[in-house]
């Protein structure tokens, strides 16, 4: 990979990275982020341990240790 | 530890219950799907896991031992991936590894470590403007919104934005080692 598509893939490995996921309308469909299917699978392996960094940083900066993803999850939840 | 204390409110259709049962359950149900990390989207596997237990646990029997809920919510969304996998037809993880990982995300929890959060609020406190206003904007977002949504609300381009982000991440990463606190390398990464 040439400087700019690695610089470009690490955009991505930080959006997949992140809780948002578009909730899908059929029960058990799920909401894989765009993004993760133009990963290679080395990238795909730093979003997940990224997305783990992640939740626990946002967890213990949330006054009820919930990461983005639980807030995300209560969020439909409550709907 | 036993997540298992906040069982009846959850079984009686208490979200609030549910949430602090969340703050325990998710990292181990999360870490339980590093196998399939390179073959599904680990994050919407996991969301769509969590639900399914907030679904079923009104019927849910405990069977004595602790953190039922939490191998029971290891199990589906280990079964979950598995469907996945097999509707994908993509290459899965070795059987080993699966119940290795499953083994281990059913021991206890491990409680939140207080002096990562004292450290992790004064590093965030020393960021500078862009960086914090990214790193807030994703958290206050909490999964409902998307990066594109909170660049334009931020009056950021998309890649301006993640690069603040990824500035943010690192410095409080960075922030973090200088105070003896070891989160995780690919904070840093």
């Amino acid at each position: 990979m040439t400087p700019e598509e690695e610089a470009e893939e690490e955009l991505l490995v930080e959006q997949v990275a992140s809780a948002h996921r578009v909730p899908t309308p059929a029960f058990g469909d799920l909401a894989y982020h765009p993004a993760w299917h133009d990963l290679r699978p080395a990238a795909r392996e730093r979003a997940f341990e990224r997305g783990l960094a992640l939740r626990v940083a946002e967890a213990a900066l949330d006054p009820d240790g919930l990461s983005t993803t639980a807030r995300a999850v209560l969020a439909r939840i409550r709907r | 530890m036993d997540t298992d204390t906040e069982l009846p409110s959850i079984i009686a259709g208490d979200a609030d219950a549910f949430g602090r049962w969340l703050a325990s359950a998710e990292r181990p149900v999360r870490e339980s799907l590093r196998s399939f990390a390179v073959v599904v989207d680990a994050e919407a596997v996991l969301q769509e896991a969590l639900l399914r237990v907030w679904q079923v646990a009104p019927r849910f029997q405990p069977d004595g031992r602790p953190n039922g809920l939490l191998r029971l919510a290891v199990r589906i969304a280990r079964n979950l991936a598995v469907s996945e996998v097999r509707r994908r037809r993509v290459t899965p993880a070795e059987p080993a590894q699966l119940e290795a990982a499953l083994a281990e995300a059913e021991q206890a929890p491990r409680p939140p470590d207080p002096m990562l959060r004292d450290a992790l609020r004064e590093c965030r406190e020393q960021l500078p403007a862009k960086p914090r206003q990214a790193l807030d904007a994703r958290l206050a977002g909490a999964g409902g919104a998307d990066d594109p949504d909170l660049a334009a609300s931020l009056g950021m381009r998309l890649n301006t934005f993640l690069q603040n982000f990824t500035r943010a991440r690192q410095m409080l990463a960075e922030c973090l080692r200088r105070r003896g606190v070891l989160l995780d390398v690919e904070l840093g990464a």
